[in-house]
């Protein structure tokens, strides 16, 4: 008998030690996890109790900070409608958005860094909240949202080789100090100004996706850079009869030539060719069809399975249309990739968690990437679409001493005028930034977004000249 | 002379002072830095009162130093450590009650010194046996038919104006209940040869039927966790007993077919294993609570906010069902490491005590106890913090409240009746060898 109670009370022990190995889970390893949850009601709290930490560009230039107006502390951005998509809101009512949201643990300076801090809350003084240093460069983000003008739209700038974003703006938009009093107008407007078109539009590419129609073909050895194609005014697959913009015709052309003139019926004969199989996986091979994992949340678009396309869907999608859905993130992330010999980064937004003294408590160089092309097919693609700005579509995209490298985007849509997009990298012999610009409705790529993307490349490449030229 | 012992180095006692002296002391800061970090500007009697409370394990260690007791040196500080610990927390939560539960904690150690005194001997007990199953399961009809509700329960009496919970008392009863029924059937249930089952089940009958009546009066209170409590406590006795892993089986068996039809057939049984299980679908409802213990616990960390530094108020029943994870939160893993320490170290005691129990029916009473204890703490530390579903019943010596705190120091009387015993046996043994030798 005293064998089997010494049995019974092992078995005891063992159920509390299990029990501290399962608090050890909860209270160490997944805590920090939980404290983040944003139904964690401390947050809340700790929102009363703390000085929000601020939001700086890469340059340190503040770009959110809080001040105190009638005993409640109110958040005061430097330029609240051109980021108002990316940095979000604080608002007593409706609660957090974006980057206010995604850090809101950090800004709140939970969990204090040490507990030396947690305890400063004790004795009376404030709590700070740890400040965010982003990626963005002011002077880009702001070229950004001028290029926009009045259009709806976005911009969607990085850095190929690390995949920092340098700018990253959604027109309409909206001051996001007075998201309490405008709210019932915002939420009920047509033009959607809260949602943020740089990560969750979804929009067909249209001729923006031709680069990677391109890289498939050559991928699978359909075509080389010397193949010609039949670029007639129009063809028909199937019954369906698929034209060139504005029924151009230019006979027998190169392969560079037609996708410098960005022809549909040539691409069609491309894609027809090369297959759906080779296309899609090319796409899903440069993030598009998923989404990607970036600090905000990111739709993520729409790839039609190979199997079920036929060769009306193939020919639909060779030149960009079609059930096809993509974000200007998602494009921006495309162009990267090709800047940068066809290793797709990561993308992200956060540089730095920086105590309230300046401490660096968190750096971040880059979130890795992935060899989406082969370096060869990437740097041919690169070639073409040099060649489109040199002498093709995208013309009005030329920088003076800058070699750019473009593609642009008429693309139709259910909603009206066509959707202009334009994506671009330079200097195309050693990239240092690359973009995507969508206009809603704004006609045709080469005339309206390629000028806006000229814009946002030579501010990035003039910001970056100011300082040596560092990633 | 027999004060003179406990003035020696090196004995028992004088481990169990320094001890006792460490739980008050820890008691005493931990109440003085509630006071001035929450109610600086209050007169400081909940401290004084929580202090002398405390120091009422002392004066049990003085009693244990006259009567010459081998008692364990080490329940009684353990116990001290979980007091002191329950008393800290429920100044810091409810400061109103400080003084009640410092009165509880006086109550119970006068019932314990009360016990040791009168009960030299457990046999004498056992002729009671049939008359404890009779009162213990009065005293829970009683509580079904008269008692009052609270926290969606019904498992309080009211005793001109005070609650009391009659579950806590009735488990030791049913523990000496099980024990004589044991100790007068083990030797026919454990003869070898082939197993006559209809037989062993007629000599088991008052026991079946004692705890199947114990757990429809508790189901009926909606008493989840005490139903749980007493049949795990059954299970291990008749283990203990017999040895019989048909039996434990067969036991195992039944607790998952009653489990299922209690799911089955109550909805607030459902409701919380499906809490348990995804807490998070039921975040505004049912699983607030259980989610609010697993944010105090991740607030908590490795060394806590500090006391009155947390939001541990933000939990329903902080002082009651949720203790443990209101110490996750102010004290951290360092807080919630020690208290299951304590209960380790407590519990591993008490079957110390009981392994080397004489005698069966003192021995099954030992380890009922010991069970009864070390499960308790294990279901409402694990259903708080949400290992398994939570089911509210008091953490032995940790929780607020009077009935629990008389019947764990009751039963903490019994263990150190039993290992004062076991000790005089080994002394007795040892001087007889010696005795041999020469």
């Amino acid at each position: 008998m005293a064998r089997r109670t010494a049995n019974v009370g092992r078995l005891l022990a063992v159920l509390l030690v299990l029990l501290l190995a399962y608090l050890a889970g909860v209270q160490v390893v997944w805590g920090p996890q939980l404290a983040r949850s944003p139904q964690n009601p401390r947050l809340a709290i700790a929102a009363e109790e703390t000085q929000w930490g601020r939001i700086l560009d890469r340059h340190l230039t503040v770009l959110a900070d809080s001040t105190v107006q009638g005993g409640r502390q109110v958040r005061r951005y430097a330029d609240g409608p051109s980021y108002a998509h990316l940095l979000g809101y604080r608002s007593a009512r409706y609660g957090l958005a974006s980057l206010e949201m995604r850090y809101d643990p950090e800004l709140l300076g939970m969990p204090a860094a040490t507990p030396w801090e947690a305890s400063l809350g004790f004795f009376g003084r404030t709590v700070r909240g740890d400040d965010l240093v982003l990626t963005i460069d002011a002077a880009v983000q702001q070229a950004a949202a001028q290029a926009l003008g009045d259009h709806r739209g976005a911009v969607v700038a990085l850095d190929p080789r690390t995949g920092a974003v340098l700018a990253l703006a959604s027109r309409p938009t909206f001051d996001p100090a007075a998201v309490d009093a405008r709210w019932p107008v915002l939420s009920r407007d047509p033009a959607a100004p809260l949602l943020d078109r740089a990560t969750a539009g979804q929009y067909p590419p249209g001729s923006s996706f031709k680069p990677v129609v391109l890289a498939a073909a050559l991928g699978a050895g359909r075509a080389t850079q010397r193949t010609t194609l039949d670029c007639a005014a129009s063809v028909s697959v199937d019954g369906l009869v698929i034209t060139n913009f504005e029924h151009e015709q230019y006979g027998t052309m190169s392969l560079p030539r037609a996708f410098a003139m960005s022809c549909n019926v040539a691409f069609v004969h491309l894609g027809l060719a090369t297959g759906a199989g080779p296309i899609i996986r090319t796409a899903r091979a440069l993030g598009l069809g998923q989404a990607p994992r970036f600090d905000l949340p990111a739709a993520p678009g729409y790839l039609p399975d190979p199997r079920t396309l036929g060769r009306r869907g193939l020919a639909e999608i060779s030149f960009g249309q079609g059930s096809l859905l993509v974000t200007p993130l998602q494009m921006a992330v495309v162009a990267a990739a090709l800047a940068n010999r066809g290793v797709a980064m990561r993308p992200f937004v956060l540089l730095q968690v920086r105590a309230p003294d300046g401490r660096v408590l968190a750096a971040y160089a880059e979130h890795g990437g992935r060899d989406a092309l082969p370096s060869g097919i990437a740097s041919q693609v690169a070639a073409d679409m040099v060649e489109a700005v040199r002498d093709g579509t995208g013309t009005a995209a030329q920088l003076p001493g800058v070699v750019v490298a473009g593609k642009t985007g008429t693309a139709e849509n259910p909603h009206g005028a066509t959707d202009a997009w334009f994506i671009a990298f330079a200097p195309a012999d050693h990239p240092t930034v690359a973009l995507a610009v969508l206009l809603e409705n704004a006609g045709v790529g080469g005339q309206v977004a390629a000028p806006a993307a000229r814009q946002v490349l030579a501010a990035a490449l003039r910001a970056q000249a100011g300082q040596g030229g560092r990633p | 002379m027999s004060a003179l012992r406990c003035v020696g180095m090196g004995s028992r006692r004088t481990r169990e002072r320094g001890l006792l002296a460490g739980a008050a002391a820890l008691g005493v800061i931990g109440l003085a830095a509630v006071h001035t970090t929450l109610h600086p500007a209050e007169p400081w009697r909940p401290v004084v009162v929580g202090g002398v409370a405390l120091l009422g394990f002392l004066v049990v260690h003085g009693a244990l130093c006259v009567s010459g007791s081998a008692a364990d040196e080490i329940m009684l500080p353990a116990a001290a450590g979980l007091s002191a610990i329950g008393l800290v927390m429920i100044y810091r939560l409810r400061p109103e009650y400080l003084i009640r539960q410092a009165a509880w904690i006086a109550l119970g150690l006068a019932a314990l010194v009360l016990i040791l005194g009168v009960l030299r001997d457990l046999r004498g007990v056992r002729r009671y046996a049939y008359l404890c199953a009779a009162a213990g399961l009065t005293l829970l009809a009683v509580t079904v038919v008269a008692g009052v509700e609270r926290n969606g329960a019904r498992q309080w009496l009211l005793l001109g104006g005070v609650a009391v919970e009659p579950g806590e008392l009735v488990k030791l009863l049913l523990v000496v209940f099980f024990a004589a029924v044991l100790a007068e059937q083990r030797a026919a249930l454990t003869l070898p040869g082939r197993r006559r089952w209809r037989a062993e089940f007629g000599r088991l009958g008052p026991m079946l039927l004692c705890c199947l009546g114990a757990l429809l009066l508790l189901v009926f209170q909606r008493d989840l966790g005490l139903a749980m409590l007493y049949y795990g406590v059954f299970i291990a006795m008749l283990y203990v007993a017999t040895g019989r892993m048909d039996y434990v089986a067969a036991g195992l068996a039944a607790f998952a077919a009653g489990a299922a039809l209690c799911y089955h057939w109550f909805g607030h049984v459902r409701v919380r294993v499906d809490v348990w299980a995804d807490p998070w679908a039921h975040a505004s409802g049912a699983g607030y609570q259980i989610l609010q213990g697993l944010y105090a616990l991740a607030a908590g960390g490795v060394l806590g906010t500090g006391l009155g530094a947390g939001h541990p108020m933000l939990m329903p029943a902080s002082y009651t069902d949720m203790i443990f994870p209101a110490i996750g939160e102010e004290l951290g893993a360092a807080g919630t490491f020690s208290v299951v320490a304590l209960y380790l170290i407590l519990v591993g005691r008490m079957f110390r005590a009981a392994v080397r129990a004489g005698g069966a029916f003192e021995a099954l009473v030992a380890a009922g106890v010991a069970t009864a204890l070390g499960l308790q703490a294990f279901i409402i530390l694990g259903g708080s913090t949400r290992l398994i579903p939570l089911t509210g019943i008091p953490a032995p010596f940790l929780t607020y409240g009077g009935s629990a705190a008389v019947a764990n120091f009751a039963a903490l009387a019994v263990l150190l009746g039993v290992s004062a015993r076991a000790t005089g046996r080994r002394r007795q043994v040892e001087a007889l060898r010696g005795a041999a030798d020469r």
